[in-house]
């Protein structure tokens, strides 16, 4: 065995070859027993999601970035109980790596007790800050399947706190990369082990606990599942859980295959290099053809040697089940089986085809990235067969604080905070977007109470709740997202960051005409005299995210506005700090939008009586704030014709609008306008 | 036979032509990019976005630097079909490409 990153099976990423055991098993299992013990497996699964997320300590864990599932002996994810879709294809991965390096090495094996622990990126495809632990299940004396949690735990003793270091040159400033390793025998974990682990880390506690909470939901599931072999027996239980991937993936091309042929592209621009604001580019090309979908890249940004935001590519397919998963086979299975309908052709030496010793912390900046592009392209693709599923995105961009340092119970914490699961949905074909929905590549998460946050957090909450303009206009709008603000508390001081993108060139884009969503931005006060206000009740406070910036707000300090990508900055008690997490996209038309649907977010304070006015062209008493029809419908017609007088055919357009480009400045890592190409292969070992 | 593609775009089996869904104006052949049909506007970010913070490096209105809006309208009624966010002067995308002969094939002939 090679002591490095096996890149073979990382490959694997659809279903293994049917084993001729399984081929004779699948054949034994009654259509009836199937639907049972389907239903059986998916609310076992489901245990083991809840009982993770109630056991854990970390902020993904408590607040649902979870993911349980059930393997074949394969290593193959047959059922998963997640709103995570990306761990449907990825979980997957280390499971393998354990079936081919250790379950026939005879210094170390796979036996009924045993579990594994893992969080290296590279095998569970999106950062190291997501950590998984699995065990086998055995019956009989035979390997049955595995059982697993993913879950993000975030701290991993990286360069930054949180496990997600913006400023990473290299992966070895990354923090604890784990290949699966055994961590517990004999049905116990392994103290040396878990000292090490705890000890890598800022936060001890919560490594640990999170671990423990994965194990001990394991547990339940094994013996759920062994309840079933006994009932039913062993061969049912192998073939009925390989059946359900031959059955997914028989489903997935015969739904692809309903839609038309045909190929779309869209271009993907990220507009944050390290804390840098620099654009690059990952052209997306999608072409479906018969029962088969191809992804492939047109024109992606080289890697970037010195800074994070890379992908390995199982990553960026990983998020593309996001869309897949969640969205267009909403009513299949969520296992590695829809892969069978998909293949991929991925650029090497590109952020996304990370290789080498590049950085990767920030590869769910590349991902989500990447699988906004795939959202655009399936509301275009999917319209003509499901239009009412042809839907504007939800927010993509992020905006996640994330901290280290001491709790008001002089314990150390180092994480993320919660508001990225509270996230405007898309709007959608008939209806707007909804308020606060959550994430979109976590749709089963929350973004946990105020003050539970704050009881082992140090944070005094100032405000959060939903502000005016947060999301994509559009004939529907996108759902509003929410604003925060926090205050340093309780504690001397308090080492903070900002993550995500959209500060320069906007996260998150609409469908159909509609709009995207706003750019986003930190505000920082140190030396805040906001305890002050706070303890003589002052009411002139802005209490949410738009009166924050108005005229008249009494909060005096140091005042700093940041890209919402903002390095880990020291912060001392009374010191604020103010997020969006974003509102979703908009649909269609701003000219088509029901008056009165304008006036109701006017009166909820969720538009502004100037975007009323002067984007839907909407007539109104400023009084009563009721509608003029009249004056409204000779608005809109003279939008519509000063549209078409302002409007040029596509090539006098193209004249002029071709001799722009963005400064200099901003194209340091894109790697050629408008077009870029890989690196140069200068033929070095990785 | 007009088949519904997106909200606002058509394919006429029989011309095969891009229409406008409001109101059916024939846009284009359907074998090039629909935006070869449409009239196409620059539209200022500040005209979407509130202007706040004003005079900062940082607020709600996307940077013109990195990103510039771009409208594509029916010539006919004027409806916006669709939008791009593109970096200055980047190539604007074909985004749908359909095979017209799969199409038709599917659907049969008007």
């Amino acid at each position: 065995m090679a002591y490095t990153r096996d890149t073979e099976v990382v490959e694997r990423l659809k279903p293994e070859a049917v084993t001729p055991e399984e081929q004779a098993a699948m054949a034994g299992v009654e259509d009836l027993d199937f639907e049972i013990f389907q239903h059986k497996m998916n609310m076992i699964a489901l245990e083991g999601k809840e009982t993770t997320m109630k056991l854990g300590a970390s902020t993904g864990m408590r607040w649902g970035d979870v993911a349980f599932g059930i393997y074949t002996a394969l290593g193959d994810l047959s059922v998963v109980a997640t709103g995570i879709w990306f761990h449907a294809v990825l979980g997957q991965i280390p499971v393998k790596y354990i079936v081919k390096h250790y379950l026939n090495d005879p210094t170390v094996g796979v036996e009924a007790g045993d579990s594994f622990f893992f969080n290296d990126p590279f095998y569970s495809g999106v950062h190291a800050a997501d950590m998984g632990l699995c065990v086998p299940v055995f019956a009989e004396g035979e390997l049955l399947c595995f059982v697993g949690a993913n879950v993000h735990t975030g701290e991993n003793g990286s360069a930054e706190p949180g496990g997600q270091p913006i400023a990473a040159k290299s992966r070895y400033e990354e923090g604890l990369m784990v290949p699966p390793i055994k961590v517990g025998e004999n049905y116990t974990l392994r103290e040396d082990l878990m000292t090490m682990l705890g000890t890598a880390t800022r936060d001890p506690r919560t490594m640990v606990l999170d671990i423990k909470a994965r194990l001990a939901a394991c547990r339940i599931v094994e013996r759920r599942i062994q309840a079933i072999v006994a009932e039913k027996g062993v061969a049912f239980f192998r073939g009925a859980l390989r059946k359900i991937l031959a059955t997914t993936a028989r489903a997935a091309r015969k739904k692809v295959s309903k839609l038309n042929d045909g190929t779309w592209r869209q271009p993907r621009f990220l507009d944050i290099v390290g804390s840098e604001e620099k654009l690059v580019k990952i052209g997306i090309c999608l072409e479906k053809k018969g029962d088969k979908l191809k992804l492939t890249f047109d024109g992606v940004s080289p890697l970037l040697d010195n800074h994070p935001q890379n992908s390995f590519f199982q990553g960026i397919i990983g998020l593309a089940m996001v869309y897949f998963c969640g969205w267009f086979f909403h009513d299949l299975p969520a296992n590695n089986a829809l892969l069978d309908a998909l293949d991929w052709e991925f650029p090497d030496k590109t952020i996304v085809k990370a290789s080498g010793d590049a950085p990767t912390a920030l590869a769910p900046s590349v991902q989500t990235c990447f699988v906004h592009g795939i959202f655009l392209i399936g509301a275009r693709m999917i319209y003509n067969l499901d239009p009412k599923r042809a839907v504007a995105s939800w927010f993509s961009g992020f905006g996640v604080p994330y901290f280290g340092g001491f709790n008001q119970w002089e314990e150390p914490v180092a994480d993320i905070s919660p508001e990225l699961n509270a996230t405007g949905a898309g709007a959608r074909p008939d209806q707007d977007g909804v308020n606060g929905a959550g994430a979109f590549f976590a749709t089963m998460s929350d973004c946990s109470d105020v003050e539970t946050t704050e009881a082992d957090r140090p944070f005094l909450y100032l405000f959060r709740n939903y502000f005016k303009n947060s999301y994509g206009p559009g004939k529907y709008r996108g759902g509003s997202g929410v604003g925060f603000g926090v205050a340093i508390h309780h504690v001397p001081w308090l080492a903070m960051g900002g993550l995500g993108y959209g500060s320069k060139y906007p996260a998150t884009l609409g469908i159909f005409g509609g709009y995207a969503v706003p750019s986003g931005f930190i505000q920082t006060v140190h030396g805040s005299d906001i305890k002050k206000h706070l303890a003589e009740s002052d009411r002139d406070l802005p209490v949410d995210l738009d009166q924050l910036y108005e005229e008249g707000n009494p909060e005096k300090g140091n005042r700093g506005l940041h890209n919402i990508t903002m390095g880990i900055t020291p912060f001392v008690n009374g010191d604020t700090y103010y997020m969006p997490a974003g509102g979703g996209a908009g649909y269609g038309d701003v000219l088509e939008r029901e008056a009165e649907a304008v006036m109701a977010d006017v009166r909820e304070g969720l538009v502004s009586r100037e975007t009323a006015a002067n984007l839907y062209k909407v007539a109104f008493d400023p009084e009563t704030l009721l509608v003029d029809q009249e004056g409204t419908e000779k608005l809109r017609r003279d939008a519509f014709q000063e549209r078409k007088a302002r409007g040029v055919p596509l090539e006098q357009f193209e004249e002029e609008w071709a001799k722009l480009s963005p400064p200099r400045s901003a194209l340091t890592y894109y790697g050629g306008y408008p077009h870029p190409k890989p690196k140069r292969d200068f033929g070095l070992p990785f | 036979m007009k088949v519904r593609i997106t909200e606002y775009l058509e394919v006429d089996l029989e011309s095969q032509k891009w229409c406008c869904q409001r109101c059916g104006h024939e846009l284009v052949d359907a074998r090039q990019n629909y935006k070869k049909g449409c009239l196409v506007a620059e539209k200022p970010l500040e005209e979407v976005y509130p202007p706040k913070p004003e005079g900062q490096a940082y607020g709600f209105i996307p940077d013109p630097d990195f990103c510039r809006l771009i409208e594509f309208y029916c010539p006919g009624c004027g409806v916006m079909i669709e939008n791009e966010y593109l970096p200055p002067g980047h190539p604007l995308t074909h985004e749908i490409e359909l095979d017209i002969d799969s199409l038709i094939e599917r659907y049969g002939r008007a």
